[in-house]
Formats: structure tokens, sequence, C-alpha cells
């Protein structure tokens, strides 16, 4: 193809009619998407009375609800005891934070040291269990649920945080297929050099392998973390007494107290919960939208 | 002569060792969790538990009136409908906008980076934030809108049941981008350059390049979605418990929302019978309909050659 006729075709391709059908409907989609968030947020700036009158304009008086929901948002929960105690958001705040940290800990550690010693040391069963997570994965298993909660109260971990802790900490799933090739990607020269060093088994996974790890191990618990963060309907069911900040906003819709039960105040809690996953996503959003695939993480 | 087989043979003891040290607990959280749990969710099928005398008695009864309700029951009948439907239409819309996109970022063009952000946002924001805020959007502030700006007079979206329908599925395609765009982004940008630039060289328009070369250079990522979406026709809750709690109007719920609130209200472990057996159906069907999905698709689906 002459030179002329190749520039004839990129300038056709440059706007072509599917690349700008595209466009239209991405556009679309950005304005579906940020047009009620940004109206939340302007709402979440008024109060009810302005709110009925002024449903979808800017507030004229900026009213700061943030402080109203920190000071007085409470999630009843029954005890032990039968009597009934209030958690307020602090406490929901920390429950979130230790709910979402251990099991995204737990959910990150065990797949990558499973599928450390898979990758790493050939006995029969390294190769069962590599079969194993790939089998349940293409097999679903439908409403095993209530079994899960039924075990969980017989094991005596029910309502406990550290007891989802452990339930999370299971190696079944893509991650561990991402560390799995991450692993038997490593040049063996590494492990060998510092085994004629003397370096035993612990030495060489703990100072040698996780350091190399580190990166992907840091962006499949980040991705967990923003998953059990956002997660309600878990400690919904595994957690009644103790509300995380998501499960908090879910109760909020069945709040009876007038003052926190209107729009502009769902609006203020929506947004006051948004805040640390879009902070840590202005963050990090290049390392979690980088090319984790199964090779582990370029670049 | 012994000394070297020695030290290999007690190097091989200490690997071992090692080995079967750090494997212990992830075996035996998998034998409880997910072997003891599924075992007891068969057990519990074939169960009968009367809590107030602390007896088990096995039975058929689960069995056969989980069958009887879900081929019978004219409120089933119509969440299997729905559960296909849904199924069907956030995959026929989700999945070909989604490969769209994907194609778009992976070429770059225009505002591609924005969009790649963009596209993503949704799986980083809680859904029931997501929802919550959708909810009063689409409720109070279009029909105010529509009012004011195109003297249209119009109710909430999510008061007549058919527009509350549309509208959700219209939302869980809107946020169901995120994972797969990126793995399909990904996928792409694993292509030759090479091979991209042949079709263009053959003077192929953008959409016949993604149509004949990205597309089947793709496709085991694409299947990997096809194949383990299939059982999500029973998992998936369609965002409702989100929406609605526990009172999402008849004909919008999905199996996944039945089974979810019907565990989450239950009074006691006596009702969970009833609904280990209807999981246990659920996965009768749901297993070998992956499988075929999954032949089907590895014999008649595009190939990378």
């Amino acid at each position: 193809m002459s030179l002329k006729n190749r520039k004839t075709l990129q300038q056709s391709r440059k706007w072509s009619f599917f690349k700008a059908a595209v466009l239209i409907l991405l556009v679309i989609y950005a304005v579906c998407l940020f047009l009620p968030l940004l109206w939340a947020f302007i709402t979440a700036f008024k109060t009810q009375r302005e709110f009925r009158l002024n449903i979808i304009g800017l507030p004229k008086n900026w009213t700061w609800n943030f402080s109203t929901i920190y000071n007085e948002f409470y999630v009843p929960v029954s005890t032990q005891t039968g009597a009934t105690e209030y958690v307020n958001v602090m406490q929901m705040l920390i429950n979130s934070m230790l709910y979402s940290v251990g099991c995204a800990f737990c959910g990150t550690l065990i797949p990558c040291t499973t599928a450390y010693l898979c990758a790493r040391y050939n006995y029969r069963f390294s190769k069962l269990i590599y079969s194993v997570v790939i089998i349940v994965m293409a097999l679903p298993i439908v409403g095993s649920l209530p079994a899960e909660i039924s075990m969980a109260m017989s094991l005596g971990i029910y309502d406990k945080i550290w007891g989802l802790w452990l339930m999370k900490a299971h190696f079944l799933g893509i991650y561990f297929l991402v560390f799995f090739n991450m692993f038997r990607a490593m040049p063996a020269a590494y492990t060998e050099a510092a085994r004629i060093d003397g370096a035993g088994n612990w030495m060489v996974m703990l100072k040698i392998i996780m350091p190399m790890a580190k990166n992907t191990f840091f962006t499949v618990m980040l991705i967990n973390f923003i998953t059990y963060w956002n997660d309600y309907q878990t400690p919904l069911v595994y957690l009644p007494s103790y509300p995380t900040l998501a499960l908090g906003m879910y109760r909020m819709s069945y709040i009876t107290i007038n003052e926190l039960s209107t729009v502009p105040m769902r609006m203020t809690a929506a947004i006051f919960m948004l805040i640390p996953t879009l902070a840590l996503f202005a963050c990090f959003h290049k390392r979690l939208l980088g090319n984790l695939t199964m090779g582990g993480v370029k670049g | 002569m012994n000394r070297i087989p020695n030290r290999h043979t007690h190097q091989k003891r200490r690997d071992l060792g090692f080995y079967m040290l750090v494997m212990a607990f992830p075996v035996i959280q998998f034998l409880v969790f997910y072997i003891g749990v599924n075992a007891k969710s068969i057990m519990m099928a074939f169960q009968r538990i009367d809590v107030a005398n602390n007896t088990t008695t096995w039975t058929m009864d689960n069995i056969r009136n989980a069958f009887q309700m879900m081929t019978g029951n004219p409120q089933m009948l119509n969440i299997l409908s729905v559960s296909l439907l849904s199924y069907l239409l956030t995959n026929g819309i989700g999945i070909p906008l989604a490969l769209f996109f994907s194609y778009y970022i992976y070429k770059k063009m225009p505002l591609h980076g924005f969009f790649r952000v963009i596209l993503f946002l949704p799986s980083i924001i809680s859904a029931i934030v997501l929802a919550t805020i959708y909810q009063f959007f689409v409720e109070r502030a279009i029909p105010v809108a529509f009012n004011q700006f195109f003297d249209i007079k119009t109710e909430g979206l999510m008061v007549n049941p058919d527009s509350c329908y549309i509208f959700l599925v219209f939302y869980n395609v809107l946020i169901g981008f995120g994972t797969t765009v990126l793995m399909y982004s990904n996928a792409m940008s694993g292509i030759s350059d090479e091979l991209a630039g042949a079709a263009q060289i053959d003077g192929a328009s953008l959409f016949r390049e993604f149509w004949h070369v990205s597309l089947p250079m793709i496709f085991p990522t694409l299947m990997t979605f096809l194949v383990a979406g299939v059982a999500t026709i029973f998992t998936n809750h369609f965002n409702l418990f989100s929406f609605f709690g526990e009172n999402a109007p008849d004909g919008v719920q999905t199996y996944g929302y039945y089974l979810y609130v019907k565990t989450q209200g239950a009074k006691s472990i006596a009702e969970y019978p009833i609904l280990s057996a209807m999981g246990i159906l659920m996965t009768v069907v749901v297993v070998p309909v992956t499988m075929l999905v999954k032949q089907l698709l590895e014999k008649y689906g595009p190939s990378e050659d």
C-alpha cells in the first residue's frame, strides 16, 4: 500500500462511525454516573426545608450536615443479654477498619502463601491444590449460605470479627492463580543462590520471595480492602453486634429519627461513606487500574 | 561418600516439614469452610430441625417441597423468569458495550484514560451508597428536572413497576463495567502490534479490526466471564437488597435475592433446610448448564487462528 493510500486510510479511521458511536455512548455513561453523584453532593449541603423548596438547584445556604450525622447517628444492636446497645459512627468506623483490614490481609496472605508452595514445591499435593482451585472456580455451588451460618454458629465464630477473618482466609479464587503464575515466573536463581548461602525455607520465603511479591500482594490486598469496606451484606448476616459503616448506611434507610431520615441527611451519609474509598482511589488508581493479570502486576 | 545423600535427604525432610507446616492452615480452612459447609448444606437439605425439642430427623420432604415450589408456585416461576430475563438483558446489553468500551480504551482513542477511570469508578463505590443515591435521584430529582426543563409531568421511575424494572436493568448494566472492561482492555493490549497493523494495511475499518482481530484474540478471557456468569442466574441479587431491603416488589425479585432475604431473615435454623434444598436443586441445574455453555463456546466460539 502506498504512503498516500495509508494516510487516507488512517484519516478515515480517525473519525469513523464506530468510533464516534462509542464515544457518544461513553459520554452518556459519564453523564449518567456523574449527574447523580453531583446531585447527591449538592443535596448533602441542604437543610430539609431547603430541599423541599429546591430539589435540584444549588443550595442558597450551604449547611454542614456531616457533624449531625457524626454526632447523632446510632445503630441499635441487641446484646446477648437481650438489652439494646447503641453503636455510634466512630465505633462503626473502627468495626469497618477491623473487618476490612483483617479480611483483606487474611484473604490475600493465604492465597499468596498457598500459591507460593504450589508453584515452588513440586509435590503431588501441590498439583492437587491447583486442580481444586480450578474445579471450584468452574463448578458453581448455589445456596450454601444457611449451612455457612450454621457452621459459624457451631464453631463459635458467629458474630465475631475475627471469625470472619478466619472464614475469608481461603486460597480459592482468581488471586491464587495471579500469585501462582507470578511465583512460577520468578527466576529460580535467586532462591538457589540463597540456599547455597545457607538460607532455610523460611528465610527464602520471607526475605527473598515475599519482597519480590510485595507489589502484587499490596494491589490484591487493596482490591480486597475496598471490597470488604463496601460490603454490608456479610456483616448484616454474620456480625449483628458489630455494625460497620456500610451496614450503618443500609440501616439508615429504616431509621425513624425525624432529623436523620431526610433526603439531605441520607445523601450526607452517602458522601461520608464515599470519601475514604474515593481518597484511596485517588491515591492508588494507577496501581488499581494497572495490569493486574494472571501473571501478576506488570510494570 | 554417604555425606552428600544424607544432607540431601535431610534437606528434603526439612522442605517437607516446612511445606506441611505452612500448608496446614489453608488445607484445614478449606476442609472446614468449603468441604464442611457444602457437606452440611447437602445434609441440611435432607433434615428436619426441631428447635424446641433440639432434635434432627432425616427426610426427603425438603427436596420434594423445594421442587414443588420451584416448579409449581406462580411466585417462584415468576422469580425464575425474572432471573433469566435479568441475566439475558444485563449480559446482552452489558457484554457488547463492555467490549466496545474496552476496544476504545485499548486503541487509545480520545479521553481513553479518563473513561478508563470512570468505567472503574462504580466498582470502588459501595453498592448501598450508589443505590441510595440513584434511588433518590430517580425518585425525587428526575421528575422535578423533567417538569422544570421539558414541562413533562412524570412520576418517580421506581414507583411504576415497569419503569422500575427497566431502571434496575439500566442500573445493573451501568455499574457492571469496572472489572470486565479492565480485563478485556488488558487482554487486548496483549495482541501483537503486527497483527493489528496487518489488518490496517489490508484496509480493515475499526469495527472490522475489532470483530476479526481483537474479539477472537481475547475470546478466552471473554469465555471465562461467560462461563462463570451462568451461575449468576441463581446467585445475582440484582442489587435489589440495596434498593428495597427485604421488601422488593414481586415483579423484580431474582433467585439470588430470594435466597439471601429468606436466609438473612430466618427466625431460627429450622428454616434453613428448605433453603439448602433449593440451593442443591439450583446447583443440580447450573452445573451441567455451565459445562454445556463451556463446551459450546469452545466448539463454536471464534478461534485465535
